[in-house]
């Protein structure tokens, strides 16, 4: 722009802007150093500032720079050493000095005074030395940003401040003692805190304003953020001894107090640092205090706490939510998988899941080991009684589970903030003792539950109810891991309840399918949805057949009516049904009454014109068959004669039994080897139903000779024309015909079965997956297998090994060879 | 002093005794003067609104003056126009500007 405007010249400056230049630097110097006396006597309105200004300006432009920066360190070394020290040095009251020797002699509230006093002491130097610095700083502005810019030196204000360091909190406190005043700084503000952890009450913002001293002082000159003297010197005595007191006040505590008070005040106390930090101290020292409390009273401590007696165990016997709220939160922060937390719920739950199999296991034991006492006698109404307290301690085990589940949901909602990964170990705690392998009954227990509550436990309650006890049930199921097995036993119990119609409501056992198929897959549930669709295919052949008959017109008032049920085979656990004997395989055929003989070709006949090829096996141990029994008449007690008429619902057997008596003249008698050979029905069943014509009491139909309750092959048996009942209808059950807990002998048959199929679906799942791998290393094999069968159930390694080997004789895979490791190929 | 009512005009005087009563605002903007004039160190010329440059004429005091206010005005604006400088004084007003720290 100047040189745009001509060629005016530029004149040189005159003189007098320089002022006088022979000016003499003692001169001003003494000027300057006495207005900076007055300064820090805070007499400042009599001095001019821009006289001061232009002195320093003067000396700077005179390149004295150096010098002025000098002489005005070394006036304040002066002032600092000589006027400052001194009015510190004379806070020093013996009550402080004594306490850093020895604790002891002085009270607390006097050191507290003591403390204070030399706190707002050293605050007031600080204050005013920062004030008259400010000022100096701003009188030597000049210098500051000419020379010491130029000569790469701190700024005066800096300089300053670093003298405050060396000269007040640098300097020893008394001239016999070593310490110097930062370290009793420290030590009086950290004892300020222990007042204040102790209770007492001291002046917070005291403290702070000398911590923002020690914040804005640094240990070196390159004012780095890491060496302020704050966090080299007083934050790290501070977390030193914060660690000390917290160490011994946690082990004085966890040695006195209970695990909850403990955990009430650990959470109070990481709390009050927090607050500390925020009202005396500095925010940057909240986690690294927080991390020195929580390592000390949690971190360090967490397992002696949660084992304590009353510790996470006694919480969770009795309920103390809130207090397992604050333990899981103190773990939360150490650990964010709460390890020892999850460690001891896992083992509680385990304990207590442990104790309530050992629990059903004595309950289904006790009164088995009663049975072999008792000898011979009674021993089949024993057994049932046996049976029956078995399946009552399923139940009650189900039950149980089920309640303990319910106190840790409960648990797990009300104190651990429903946190997912606990929720995982929960789960896998319980499916840990539901599997336990010296437990294998829960698929079993499982099932029946469900048996029992469809059968009688959701009489009269409403849907919603009912769909609770099924939402359980479904709970359970989801901790089973070898699902196959409790489909076989759900197949045994639904079988017996669809055949003999004790299903309280089918919409509810169709509720249950469904809700299966949602957990468990539609796999699960095929061939539980067959069972019932042959359910309904029966009923319509019934019906069916029954028109067919009526319409052959053959109006036989005698004519027997027949409800039948057709049964696909494979999808029914026919093997498990009823018949214990193992001449299955050769079921022999019973022979029937003529009239009833008659109908079942009938029915023959009508399928197989429906369905062609296919082949009925009749299942006559399952069936029951209502008769209309007439009994003579017998004198009543006045005298009149009454016949008398009964609707007796037996199984089919009995209703064999009993038809043989009709062709019988009155008072004539069979043996139980005749009733054999004329019915040829396998010997237990006719034991059995013998049994419960002639033993169980008020439903003698029979009469046996001799009485007793055992059935021997030379009894007699003739027909109880004398009988006489209370009730129209007489449902005769057969003995031990209901669905119970398995004997031993059972499960172990059932085991049997049971790795049998699992072989297969073993042999079918290593066989899929090498057809799309071709070639694969066994480790990879077992593990893919597993993996495809977990939904289902959890084969051994062994069994896997085994089927491999079996699949290998039979040429599906071979062995390759020269491989380092085992390696299979598939052979197509 | 720190309740003390500021003054909306505070007076620079040159060496040769011309008075200017300026804004404080724009006074300053100069950092010395503003350090002199800061209430909080209570100097003389904070008591008396009052600072004396002993070493700047009233011709380029004036000029100074000029320049504060200039600057205060075009602080948030673009496209400032050019002010107006006499060369003859470019070397001393450099030295004020210097001094005075603007």
């Amino acid at each position: 722009m100047i040189a745009g405007r001509g060629r005016q010249r530029i004149r040189p400056p005159r003189r007098s802007l320089q002022g006088d230049s022979d000016i003499d630097f003692e001169n001003t110097w003494g000027t300057i150093a006495s207005a900076f006396r007055e300064i820090h006597t805070k007499n400042a309105s009599r001095l001019s500032y821009e006289e001061l200004y232009r002195h320093a300006y003067r000396i700077v432009l005179k390149k004295k720079g150096e010098e002025l920066y000098k002489r005005v360190k070394e006036f304040e070394h002066e002032w600092l050493s000589n006027e400052v020290r001194g009015s510190i040095q004379a806070l020093f009251s013996p009550n402080l000095l004594a306490d850093t020797q020895s604790l002891g002699g002085t009270t607390t509230n006097e050191r507290r005074v003591a403390g204070e006093k030399f706190l707002r002491g050293l605050k007031q130097a600080w204050g005013d030395h920062q004030v008259c610095m400010s000022m100096l700083a701003d009188v030597l502005m000049y210098m500051d940003r000419v020379y010491c810019q130029d000569h790469r030196r701190p700024s005066i204000y800096t300089a300053a401040m670093f003298l405050f360091r060396d000269d007040i909190l640098n300097s020893p406190t008394s001239d016999q003692d070593g310490r110097v005043v930062l370290s009793l700084l420290n030590h009086v503000i950290l004892d300020q805190i222990q007042m204040e952890r102790d209770g007492d009450i001291v002046d917070k913002h005291l403290i702070k304003s000398c911590v923002y001293m020690l914040e804005n002082l640094y240990e070196d000159e390159m004012e780095s953020e890491d060496s302020r003297l704050y966090s080299l010197s007083f934050e790290r005595e501070y977390l030193d001894s914060s660690r000390e007191f917290y160490r011994q006040e946690s082990e004085l505590m966890l040695r006195d107090s209970d695990a909850g008070a403990y955990c009430r005040r650990a959470r109070q106390r990481i709390r009050e640092e927090e607050d500390r930090c925020r009202s005396t101290l500095l925010e940057v020292t909240a986690p690294k205090i927080q991390k020195v409390v929580e390592d000390e009273l949690v971190k360090n401590r967490i397992r002696e706490l949660v084992d304590m007696e009353s510790g996470v165990r006694f919480m969770i016997d009795n309920d103390r939510v809130e207090e397992l709220n604050l333990i899981f939160d103190l773990n939360a922060r150490v650990d964010p998988k709460k390890g020892e937390l999850t460690r001891s719920i896992q083992k509680r739950i385990v304990d207590l899941g442990n104790d309530i199999n050992s629990a059903a296991l004595v309950a289904s034991q006790a009164p088995a080991a009663a049975t072999a006492e008792s000898g011979d006698k009674g021993k089949g109404a024993a057994q049932e009684k046996s049976l029956n307290q078995q399946t009552v301690a399923a139940i009650k085990w189900v039950e149980d589970v089920l309640r303990l589940k319910d106190k840790f949901d409960s648990i797990w909602r009300g104190s651990f903030n429903e946190d997912q990964p606990l929720q995982t170990a929960l789960t896998r705690s319980f499916a840990d003792f539901i599997n336990s392998t010296t437990f294998p009954r829960s698929s079993e227990y499982i099932s029946l539950f469900i048996d029992e509550n469809m059968k009688k436990g959701i009489k009269g309650k409403t849907e919603a109810e009912v769909d609770a006890v099924l939402e359980k049930a479904i709970i359970l199921l989801r901790y089973i891991q070898d699902k196959d097995l409790f489909e076989r036993y759900y197949k045994k119990h639904l079988c017996r309840r669809l055949l003999m119609n004790k299903s309280i409501s089918n919409d509810v056992e169709k509720h249950m399918i469904s809700k299966m198929k949602i957990e468990l897959g539609n796999n699960f549930t095929m061939k539980l949805e067959a069972m019932f669709k042959d359910m309904t295919i029966s009923e319509e052949l019934t019906d069916g057949f029954k028109k067919h008959v009526a319409g052959l017109g053959d109006k036989d008032p005698k004519r027997i009516e027949l409800g039948i049920n057709v049964l696909t085979s494979m999808t029914w656990p026919l093997e498990t049904m009823g018949n214990d004997d193992d001449e299955e395989s050769k079921r022999p055929k019973c022979n029937f009454p003529t009239s009833i003989e008659r109908i079942k070709l009938g029915f023959e006949k009508y399928y197989n014109e429906k369905h062609s090829g296919r082949k009925l096996t009749w299942l006559v141990n399952m069936g029951t068959a209502d008769i209309k029994a007439t009994f003579p008449r017998v004198p009543n007690k006045d005298g009149t004669f009454r016949e008398r008429r009964h609707d007796l619902n037996v199984s089919t057997y009995g209703m064999i039994i009993l038809l043989l008596f009709n062709d019988l003249p009155e008072g004539h008698s069979l043996t139980f080897e005749e009733i054999q050979a004329h019915t040829n029905i396998p010997h237990n069943d006719l034991v059995r139903n013998l049994q419960s014509l002639a033993v169980a009491p008020g439903k003698r139909i029979l009469l046996k000779e001799p009485m007793s309750k055992d059935v021997k092959a030379t009894d007699r048996f003739l027909f109880n024309e004398s009988f006489n009942g209370k009730f129209v209808k007489i449902k005769i059950g057969v003995v031990a015909s209901g669905n119970k807990v398995e004997s031993d002998r059972e499960r172990r048959e059932t085991e049997k079965k049971n790795d049998d199929s699992r072989a297969f679906q073993i042999e079918a799942a290593v066989v899929r997956i090498m057809k799309q791998r071709k070639e694969l290393l066994h480790q990879q094999l077992v593990s893919e297998t597993l993996a495809q069968l977990a939904a289902q159930f959890k084969p051994e390694v062994n069994m896997i090994k085994k089927r491999i080997e079996s699949l290998i004789e039979r040429e599906y895979l071979e062995r390759m060879e020269g491989a380092k490791t085992d390696m299979y190929r598939y052979l197509a | 002093m720190a309740e003390k009512q500021l003054s909306e005009y505070v007076t620079l005087v040159s060496s040769d005794g011309f008075e200017f009563r300026i804004l404080r605002s724009a006074a300053c903007i100069a950092k010395t003067v503003q350090k002199a004039l800061d209430p909080a160190y209570g100097f003389k010329e904070d008591q008396e609104n009052k600072m004396t440059l002993s070493n700047i004429n009233g011709v380029v005091l004036e000029k100074v003056c000029e320049y504060l206010y200039y600057n205060q005005k075009y602080a948030k604006a673009k496209d400032v126009p050019d002010p107006d400088i006499p060369p003859e004084l470019c070397l001393e007003l450099l030295i004020a500007a210097d001094y005075l720290q603007c």
